[in-house]
């Protein structure tokens, strides 16, 4: 064996994952099982009314509850100072407060008006109980595009919280000249990411030093602590937020709530008393973050030969009782206006969008930001657009993707498309689906009998990995475009890694530790990586956007280059060697032509560690870097899915027979932790598309208050899926392109676009649900 | 979602849970495989002073056919009735109860006492003309299928009694069908379909507060073969029979549509179950 077979890469191949030990074996270290001395839990008084002026709060039934200590309202002096109040500098967005807990009126059912700190949370709860709240009801809006009776707040008499028009050429004279125009009408259904691990927090605070620690099951900790400090009066030094082994997040824990923050100014208000607060699956329905509450309003032009013309689209996003925190309630919209057109190419673009509150659970980021309602809006016109065509609605998509020649593309948006991949994309999965086959299947049930079958299409892109310049977030007070990387060699030449990453399950342990080893040039065995506590590595703004790989990824590469540079100079300096001879692999150093190691790395860390006396003049002790990275733009993913489905027209029920997706991760880390996310994110798609639906009544009561009503597809309702690849590397140090959200873009549109094919009815409203097939069918 | 205090009493016999039932004073609640009430109470929608866990007490696990009867202890668990082979109505629709960790927990008569009316167990017990014993403060009775439905979760048990066993007749042929959104929910409609003799008992589940047994009139007596025509026509007197009402997963119209379908697919799978006579 060579020394290049010995150390092979570790990345691109499936290395065993470094979390999987603990957490595939009952390990894992969540909130939950935080346990510290004196520490108390916390239960919320939640608004059964959705919309209502709180006239009394009677707390002392609950203080005289056996193991009940505190009881505090959005009154109580700890609390009433403080509101949260995301920001943004875009022209006319409204800002709104949102108190930790409720202060004057409550603006959604499942709003915290109060908290009850016991010694467990069976007392917490029993305590809640007791606490005795009186409202005068105001007429409650749930529905983003209906009129207000009461607004949600005063400063938008209309609910209006934000709103803007994207406009790209003359697209009233392009749809003029149009051989024809299409309109839809289409709603999306709210529902919400629903990790396993739902929301929890433990908050202590020392009250000699004003240290405040917060654990919590966050995505995003930095930016927790930037918000804690502003919020809380504290030094940013002062607070530590750690966020240990998480359950799932899928964008739901990328937000600061305000029962954080309660938990925090409580336990600053009990200094040396931790408190604990461990979300259940009903508050997490009733008032962790939803989404995909739309409404689209489109027409589109098309010329004879499929070109597209022009699109029209007028959009409502229900955001919800508050604007989210810290991302405000433009996240869906602006997303929903900036991608609508997805992988196609336009010219003549006008599309209005409104994020608009109501008395309902304020929405938030859920994996896929807005685009799993986009691209069903998208590829509903391409099927409408095909249909009055009588063209092959897949080759009427291709004739307007954008390709590989266009790129850098301009969206009619602004946003510039560095993939072109669609094509090779939506080519792969369909010959991979053999559409011939399903085709001739199709035809043939259409003569000989058997439930009619339906072959659905979407096609787009994923924003992944966003720089300073397409940022995430609406002009806020911050840019989300870079995270920092520290390497470490320690004395005994393995490596530890303090990461700016969090990770919710998807493996990004893994993940940095390949990328490291690579760039470091040691076995991915001797790589540890931190990550997840504030006091620990130096910067990272966290899961969302698709960003970690990309650019996480890009600063521990970096950061590895970095170091390995400095171990090299060093070994060169301590053997003198000149140092462009040597190279550094599985933790030895090699001088060109040589087969044997020159030097251990661990001799050269001990070297810069211990013995000083050995170190070369001009090396300072010590073997670590750090650097920051950022794509400056960021890397658009292109995807392609397709799928057969059957339909029963007796009963509604609904077969997934097949599904394919191909998705351009650019280089691959690790092939498997890929195809998971993607598995994972069409599951979750496959359950927007066609289970899940948080439904308020018209009074503001959410109906889906448990998992009973609230359906979440299992592993029962999913298919065998095949996914398959392109690989175009990204331009940043890894190669990689996001891949935690495509997957969940394309469901709506395969399912709707199969239901169309096979019955020829056009579904506007999801989800598509086997009730709504058959209404459908008879209407 | 932390269930509210109460007491527990682990009962060590039916005459023990009997009786901390009766000094609980109507308060009292069974415990046997904890699939309905803990959830229940979870979410404080029950709150009973006591628990009265009957779940270790010996002698209601047994299964024993005896002239044709099934006769089950309220024990017996929706995994063991799914693998018997006596009454094969009622293996089949065990097998549709949620899954595996649920049914090896929850017990038949814990379904019954429940008296979901989307359940399977209530649907069969009254497509058989079946019956539970139950044990009180003033003694036993016996409670047939038809009296013991009451309402959406709702049973003709008095608050101090138990069922402490099931009588499950056998029918000569059978069928159940069943449609739920996912695969272990509770049906948005299903059918058991039984015959005895001449007699064809049809029951829709998820229509009703209680397991509907579909009024066919003259329809429900057959003799030999049920032809294809008579299947449809059953199946659209089942559908007009129901009076579903709207929710979550559907509308009434669709109900019906589905009661329709399933009373076809159930008795289509009773055409084929014919019983060997003994």
């Amino acid at each position: 064996m060579t020394p290049t077979d010995e150390h092979a890469p570790a990345s691109g191949t499936p290395v065993r994952r470094k979390e999987d030990a603990r957490l595939l074996t009952g390990r894992g270290r969540f909130v939950s099982d935080l346990a510290l001395p004196r520490m108390r839990h916390v239960a919320f008084v939640r608004s059964p009314v959705a919309h209502g002026r709180i006239t009394g709060v009677d707390t002392a039934g609950a203080l005289e509850v056996e193991g009940v200590s505190a009881v505090f309202t959005g009154e109580h002096p700890a609390i009433a100072p403080v509101a949260l109040r995301a920001q943004s500098g875009l022209p006319g967005y409204v800002e709104t407060d949102q108190p930790p807990l409720a202060r004057g009126k409550v603006r959604f059912a499942g709003e915290a008006v109060a908290a009850v700190v016991a010694d467990d949370r069976y007392l917490a709860e029993d305590g809640a109980e007791a606490v005795v709240v009186d409202y005068e009801p105001l007429t409650p809006t749930v529905c983003a595009w209906a009129e207000p009776e009461h607004p949600v707040h005063e400063e938008a008499p209309d609910n209006v919280l934000l709103s803007r028009t994207f406009r790209a050429g003359d697209v009233d004279a392009a749809l003029d000249g149009a051989a024809v125009v299409v309109d839809r009408e289409l709603t999306t259904n709210r529902h919400g990411g629903n990790p396993i691990e739902c929301r929890a927090g433990v908050a202590r605070y020392e009250a000699a030093d004003r240290k405040l620690t917060f654990w919590s099951g966050t995505q995003v900790p930095w930016i927790v602590r930037t918000q804690l400090a502003e919020l809380l009066d504290l030094p940013e030094g002062n607070i530590r937020v750690i966020a240990p082994d998480v359950g799932g997040g899928f964008g739901v824990k990328a937000v600061l709530y305000p029962e954080d923050v309660a938990l925090c100014l409580m336990a600053m208000a009990m200094p040396g008393t931790p408190l604990k607060w461990v979300e259940d699956r009903v508050e997490h329905l009733l008032a962790a973050t939803h989404a995909r509450d739309h409404r689209y309003v489109l027409r589109a032009g098309f010329a004879a030969d499929g070109e597209l013309l022009a699109v029209k689209a007028d959009v409502w996003c229900n955001t919800g009782a508050y604007s989210v925190y810290p991302w405000t309630a433009g996240i869906e919209p602006l997303m929903a206006g900036g991608l609508l057109t997805g992988p196609y190419k336009l010219t003549d673009y006008e599309c209005t969008v409104r994020g608009v509150a109501t008395n309902t659970s304020p929405s938030g980021p859920y994996r896929g930001v807005a685009r799993p309602s986009t691209v069903f809006a998208m590829e509903a016109l391409m099927d409408s657009g095909a249909r009055a065509l009588g063209l092959d609605p897949i080759a009427l998509r291709r004739r307007n993707l954008i390709l590989p020649a266009d790129i850098p593309y301009k969206m009619p948006s602004r946003l510039v498309d560095d993939s072109g991949a669609y094509e090779a994309c939506l080519d792969k999965a369909v010959a991979t689906f053999d559409l011939d086959r399903w085709r001739a299947e199709q035809s043939r049930r259409r003569t000989e009998g058997g439930r009619p079958i339906g072959i659905g299409v979407g096609v787009y892109n994923e924003l992944t990995g966003l720089g300073r310049a397409a940022s995430a977030g609406p002009r806020m007070a911050f840019r989300t475009g870079h995270d920092a990387c520290t390497v470490r060699i320690n004395p005994d030449g393995a490596v530890t890694v303090f990461s700016g990453v969090t990770s919710q399950g998807q493996g990004l342990e893994t993940t940095m530790a390949q990328v490291v080893a690579d760039a470091l040039g040691v076995d991915y065995g001797d790589v540890e990586v931190r990550y997840g506590d504030t006091d620990e590595s130096l910067w990272g703004f966290g899961a969302f956007s698709s960003r970690q790989a990309v650019i996480s990824g890009g600063a521990a590469h970096l950061a590895g280059e970095h170091v390995r540079g400095r171990a090299l100079a060093l070994a060169a300096a301590l053997k003198e060697a000149p140092v462009e001879d040597l190279d550094l692999r599985g933790g030895e150093v090699y001088m060109a032509g040589q087969e044997k190691p020159i030097i251990s790395l661990a001799e050269v860390a001990r070297v810069a560690y211990l013995q000083s006396d050995r170190l070369p003049e001009g090396f300072e002790p010590g073997l670590e870097g750090t650097k920051f990275y950022d794509p400056i733009r960021g890397a658009f993913a292109a995807g392609a899915q397709i799928a057969a489905l059957e339909f029963d027209p007796a009963t509604g029920e609904i077969g997934i027979l097949d599904w394919v997706c191909v998705e351009d991760a650019g280089r691959i880390v690790h092939p498997v932790i890929v195809d998971g996310q993607i598995a994972g994110s069409i599951a979750q798609g496959i359950g927007g598309a066609m289970y899940e639906h948080l439904v308020y009544d018209e009074d503001g009561n959410l109906s889906t208050g448990t998992l009973l009503d609230y359906l979440m597809p299992t592993a029962g309702e999913i298919p065998e899926l095949r996914i398959g690849h392109v690989s175009t590397p990204g331009k940043n140090p890894t190669g990689v392109r996001g891949v935690g959200e495509g997957g969940t873009l394309a469901p709506n549109a395969v399912v709707a676009g199969a239901l169309a094919d096979a019955l020829g009815v056009e579904v506007d409203d999801l989800p598509v649900t086997p009730a709504r097939v058959w209404e459908l069918v008879n209407p | 979602m932390k269930c509210p205090p109460f007491s527990y009493h682990r009962a060590t016999s039916v005459d023990d849970a009997v009786a901390a039932l009766a000094a609980a004073g109507g308060e009292g609640k069974i415990l046997a495989g904890g699939q309905s009430l803990v959830p229940v109470l979870a979410l404080r929608l029950a709150r009973p002073d006591v628990i009265v866990d009957v779940d270790r007490v010996p002698g209601l696990d047994g299964l024993e056919l005896r002239d044709g009867v099934l006769h089950a202890g309220a024990l017996v668990r929706h995994l063991a009735l799914a693998g018997q082979a006596l009454h094969p109505l009622a293996a089949e629709a065990a097998r549709w109860i949620g899954h595996t960790a649920i049914r090896s927990r929850g017990t038949l008569a814990g379904s019954l006492a429940h008296a979901d009316p989307a359940a399977e167990l209530p649907a069969v017990l009254r497509a058989c003309d079946g019956a539970v014993h139950v044990a009180g403060p003033s003694g036993t009775r016996r409670i047939g299928a038809d009296d013991l439905f009451v309402g959406a979760l709702q049973s003709a048990l008095e608050d101090t009694e138990m069922i402490t066993g099931v009588e499950l007749p056998v029918p000569d042929a059978w069928g159940f069908a069943e449609f739920a959104r996912r695969h272990g929910d509770f049906a948005v409609v299903s059918v058991a379909a039984a015959r005895f003799g001449d007699r064809l008992r049809v029951v829709v589940g998820g229509v009703a507060g209680v397991p509907h047994l579909v009024d066919a009139g003259d329809l429900a007596t057959v003799d030999g073969e049920i032809s294809e025509d008579r299947v449809a026509i059953l199946a659209a007197a089942a559908a007009d029979d129901v009076d579903p009402a709207d929710d979550l997963h559907g509308s009434a119209r669709y109900r019906r549509a589905l009661t329709e379908q399933m009373t076809a697919r159930a008795l289509e799978q009773l055409t084929t179950t014919v019983r060997e006579p003994a």
